[in-house]
């Protein structure tokens, strides 16, 4: 009657030591063979996702702006070149953001798309500019022109943006949406000549570890 | 007999293995939690550059979902202490790396993302158990309207909302032409702790604070100011987790199997003892002792205390004052007080206000 006993006992030590080797030897280290580059598309959502604004959302929503301001007749008709400058975009959302980052990539499809059909001031480098000018003026550096001409353009247009947004959570997860409008505005009458949106709404659900 | 030794010896080998490893990535797990104490340091030395990236990084953590998030899955698990999960913090805690990171962009002259971070700071306080206690923090509130204000909008609802969470005194009107906005801090946040039979259970200790009210004086105009909310407060009225019902289970499920266990080995030795060698009750004894022996080895293993990792230079107090100063270089004397008017700590700052351009942003702490 002794002998099954042990033999159970030792089965059961073998089991043991089986579960130390092998439940312990990962034990506290997580994806111990670690995640390679992974290159992902602007436009699709990787495996690290929040329910903030995110690249996809960046590209798809820049590409659907620049599409829509080709197809707006004022554009399209234009006589010459109608000279666009950027106004920042408002965060009216609970998102921190790069905001230039949306109206950059609007500029860029455009200058891309249409190869001068719609012509960008660069505003946003007038300290530099004005700088430059001051160097031709004092003589300090060459100038093709002259200096004391002021050739700086000024605006047709004003692209600028808004981003809203409303947020909702419970014991089932958060929800965001956030809606991106633009505008195009002409600045002699001030009179919205485009305007469109772009709404996303992403919901999710922490761990419990965290709730 | 042997058998028995051998399996008491593998089994005690594999309780204490298990909890000395995992070592290499506890650093790792506690990143965040490194990076908001250094964020804090580096605020009260005004190294707000380096504060920065350290801020931002807490901020994209906490904005992504950690569903599918292995740590903390594991810190689920009966055998995983809470505390292996990867720091983030409570939401006391979530709230104030928000809330710094929105203080740095209205420094650089971005006070609509500012005004992103006080929104998702007060989110991270929703969880609340009780209604009345979820988003209350009456600064976020204040500061929210205070930027829709200053872009132009209407944010009367922001104002009610902060004034009616407002505990510590009263806020003012918004001033849209205030160009100097002063946030303070002053004393030592909260504490954790933990309690229960096994320290599965999360408890806060009141944090302290020398100075009540902060008294700014610029030129011949003096603004007294109360804090407009404390840590101490929205740390312990929290309510409850639900890791807490996770870590209640553990507790459970590691008290039954140890009162198991001693149960077993009791009834074991007494069988085992009273007959005969060789007798099956003999034998039933000694599974009786092997199995009690097995179901203490999971009692020890089994982790239900709670994680007590903090944000431990946190202030207890913060609030918020706005001022108008006049265009070019200003003298400001900030004087920290305690509650009978007294001056605990006094500061001096020397600002360049230049009309025109963005709002000056002053931190100002009683711990440096």
């Amino acid at each position: 009657m002794y002998r099954p006993v042990a033999r159970h006992l030792a089965t059961l030590t073998l089991v043991l030591a089986a579960a130390l080797a092998s439940g312990c030897a990962s034990h506290g280290v997580r994806n111990p063979s670690g995640n390679g580059v992974t290159v992902m598309k602007a436009d699709e959502q990787g495996f690290v996702a929040g329910t903030g604004v995110e690249s996809q959302d960046i590209v798809s929503v820049s590409d659907k702006m620049a599409r829509s301001i080709l197809e707006t007749p004022q554009i399209q008709r234009a006589q010459g070149q109608p000279r666009v400058v950027l106004l920042p975009i408002e965060n009216n959302t609970r998102f921190a953001i790069n905001k230039d980052i949306l109206l950059t990539r609007v500029r860029a499809r455009l200058n891309s798309q249409t190869r001068g059909k719609v012509l960008f001031l660069a505003r946003e480098r007038m300290a530099a500019l004005e700088k430059e000018q001051q160097l031709k003026q004092s003589g300090q550096v060459t100038s093709a022109s002259d200096p004391n001409v002021v050739e700086f353009q000024g605006a047709d247009f004003f692209l600028t943006g808004r981003l809203d947004g409303s947020t909702t959570k419970s014991a089932r997860g958060v929800s965001d949406y956030v809606l991106y409008t633009f505008q195009l505005i002409d600045v002699r009458t001030s009179a919205i000549i485009w305007e469109d949106m772009a709404e996303i709404k992403k919901q999710g659900l922490d761990d419990a570890a965290y709730r | 007999m042997p058998a028995c030794f051998l399996l008491f010896f593998l089994a005690s080998l594999m309780a204490c293995g298990c909890a000395a490893t995992g070592g290499p990535t506890q650093a790792g797990r506690d990143a965040l939690l490194l990076k908001y104490r250094a964020a804090t340091e580096h605020m009260r030395l005004s190294e707000f550059a380096q504060a920065k990236p350290l801020l931002d990084d807490a901020i994209t953590t906490l904005g992504g979902i950690s569903s599918g998030d292995a740590a903390a899955r594991k810190a689920r698990g009966y055998f995983r202490s809470e505390s292996t999960k990867s720091f983030r913090g409570e939401p006391y805690e979530r709230v104030m790396a928000y809330y710094y990171r929105g203080i740095l962009y209205w420094m650089d002259g971005e006070p609509d993302n500012a005004r992103a971070c006080f929104r998702s700071a007060q989110l991270q306080d929703a969880d609340a158990e009780q209604g009345g206690y979820q988003a209350d923090y009456a600064i976020l509130d204040y500061l929210d309207g205070l930027v829709t204000t200053k872009l132009g909008g209407e944010a009367s609802d922001a104002l009610a909302r902060a004034r009616a969470n407002a505990r510590l005194g009263s806020l003012p009107d918004f001033d849209p032409q205030a160009n100097v906005l002063v946030f303070f801090e002053m004393g030592q946040g909260p504490t954790k702790y933990s309690a229960g039979q096994y320290s599965e259970q999360l408890r806060f200790r009141q944090g302290t604070a020398r100075s009540t009210s902060i008294q700014l004086k610029v030129g011949n105009q003096v603004v007294r100011a109360s804090p407009a909310d404390d840590l101490s407060f929205q740390a312990t009225t929290r309510g409850g987790r639900q890791m807490d019902y996770v870590l209640a289970n553990k507790a459970v499920f590691k008290g039954t199997t140890d009162s198991f266990g001693n149960a077993a080995i009791l009834s074991g030795a007494i069988l085992a003892g009273t007959s005969g060698r060789r007798s099956a009750v003999d034998e039933v004894g000694a599974g009786l002792l092997v199995a009690g022996l097995l179901s203490k080895v999971i009692s020890a293993a089994t982790t239900p205390s709670a994680d007590t990792r903090m944000w431990d230079n946190l202030p207890n107090l913060v609030g918020f004052a706005a001022l108008r100063v006049p265009a070019g270089e200003q003298r400001i004397l900030a004087e920290f007080l305690d509650a009978s008017g007294r001056v605990v700590l006094s500061r001096e700052v020397t600002l360049a206000i230049i009309p025109g351009t963005r709002d000056t942003v002053l931190f100002l702490s009683d711990r440096h």
